[in-house]
């Protein structure tokens, strides 16, 4: 069985989480219970957009909402790099 | 400059701006200026639906239950929401198409308002289930004093560029007397009149739904009226890709990505842009008080909504590089994410597992042992 890779979300100082690398950068918030707003959970509605500080991400799919170059949509994104973020 | 509907000079649709260059002539979409208008056709295309196809007919026994100040908000929603697709149903037409310069933004924006109009039918489909005859409703959208302001300031800037528009295709630029007015057209100002209507139609498919929405999904939680949640929940989806792409105009814009004209006016019209902005958030407080007038509904109280419309609306803001001028942090109507959630978006069993699920439906791989039944 491949071994699911872990990878470390600083939301802030002192916060640092635990990030499955299977799941989308929403799925692993949520799974610690942080609050993110989102609506479609697909790409298109950007309720989701948040900042992206440090790392780096891949997408499941092509992210069709606006989003500036330091912003990421964690409903269609997964990490490929331990990640700094902040979220709006 | 005349419209010419096929310009017979060789273009580059490439060097275009998005609005006020050459008109488009060839329909070609194998290279696009701005591929994310083509990727957003995509998509929005995926998500066709027919409001027949919801069957609303549960609804009508569910409206008789309704206590009176929950029929009065019921009916109002639809009222006003018949009112914003009756006016996005034909506005980005006639007044975006004419100047126009790009294909994909052309037919995006054919697309986009060709979906306001299936959304502007199911608001028929769904009031004809409920009355034997709904004239009653449509005719108060005319005459509903609380309707009749907000349909003056949405269609204001819309009206606006129609007519700059119309003047500066018939007659140039120039100074222009209409009905003893004299009207100054030049580029310039075109361009700041597109702006500011860009920002209104972006306002309003950012906020001006919520209201009625959160109305619609707080029935739904009570498992009443769930007919027309579902067509809500629908048109819900289409309107979050609708204002993905006014989010996309307003910031190629603002970035000097397209035009650099219109990134000195996206500077220079800010704060009466932001103004646009906050004034669309004002009007739906206070449609949430008209709501609530006669006394509110399980589940949902005017300054909860109120708070909404405002968490909502900082989003909407910074997404478009305004500040967020609301103190609301965390999402006052959490269940709200249940059904602006694409997936819970179900039609048909088929449709369960993926919205879009006509993108691939058609398989065209051929394996050698597909043949391996196969007698000669």
């Amino acid at each position: 069985m491949k071994m699911d890779k872990l990878y470390i979300i600083h939301l802030d100082e002192d916060t640092q989480l635990a990030c499955h690398q299977d799941k989308t950068l929403l799925e692993n918030l949520e799974a610690h219970k942080v609050e993110v707003h989102f609506h479609c959970r697909e790409g298109f509605c950007g309720a989701c957009r948040t900042k992206l500080l440090d790392g780096q991400v891949e997408y499941i799919t092509d992210p069709l909402a606006y989003i500036d170059d330091d912003e990421i949509l964690p409903c269609c994104c997964k990490a490929k790099s331990d990640l700094k973020i902040k979220l709006s | 400059m005349k419209y010419t509907t096929f310009n017979q000079q060789s273009t580059n649709p490439l060097a275009e701006p998005m609005f006020f260059g050459n008109p488009v002539n060839v329909a070609r979409y194998d290279q696009q200026k701005h591929p994310i208008f083509e990727k957003l056709i995509e998509k929005q295309i995926s998500f066709f639906w027919r409001p027949e196809e919801v069957d609303v007919s549960k609804d009508r026994v569910d409206f008789q239950k309704l206590s009176d100040p929950e029929k009065h908000i019921f009916i109002s929603n639809l009222k006003y929401q018949t009112l914003l697709d009756s006016v996005q149903g034909r506005s980005p037409n006639i007044a975006f198409l004419p100047i126009v310069s790009l294909p994909e933004l052309e037919t995006w924006i054919e697309t986009w308002s060709f979906f306001e109009t299936i959304h502007s039918r199911s608001y028929t489909h769904i009031l004809r289930n409920l009355f034997a005859d709904p004239s009653e409703v449509f005719e108060d959208i005319v005459l509903n004093e609380e309707i009749k302001r907000r349909a003056s300031d949405i269609s204001r800037y819309y009206d606006d560029l129609i007519f700059a528009t119309q003047l500066w295709q018939t007659q140039g630029e120039g100074v222009h007397q209409v009905d003893g007015q004299s009207i100054t057209i030049n580029m310039r100002e075109l361009k700041k009149k597109l702006y500011l209507c860009m920002n209104s139609v972006n306002a309003l498919e950012a906020v001006r739904f919520y209201v009625s929405f959160a109305c619609t999904f707080a029935f739904a939680e009570r498992e009443l009226m769930e007919g027309n949640s579902k067509i809500i929940r629908l048109i819900a989806r289409d309107e979050n890709l609708h204002l993905s792409s006014t989010q996309h105009i307003l910031n190629l814009w603002a970035k000097g990505k397209d035009d650099p004209e219109m990134a000195e006016i996206a500077e220079e019209c800010r704060e009466e842009a932001r103004d646009i902005f906050l004034n669309a958030v004002e009007q739906e407080k206070q449609w949430a008080s008209y709501l609530f007038q006669h006394g509110s509904m399980i589940g949902l109280n005017k300054d909860i909504l109120c708070q909404y419309v405002e968490y909502i609306a900082n989003h909407r803001m910074a997404a478009i590089g305004f500040d967020t001028p609301y103190e609301v942090k965390s999402n006052p109507l959490p269940w709200m994410n249940n059904y602006l959630n694409s997936d819970n978006v179900q039609v048909a069993p088929q449709e369960s597992e993926i919205s879009s699920y006509l993108v691939g439906q058609i398989d065209s791989e051929v394996s050698v042992d597909d043949f391996g039944d196969f007698d000669l």
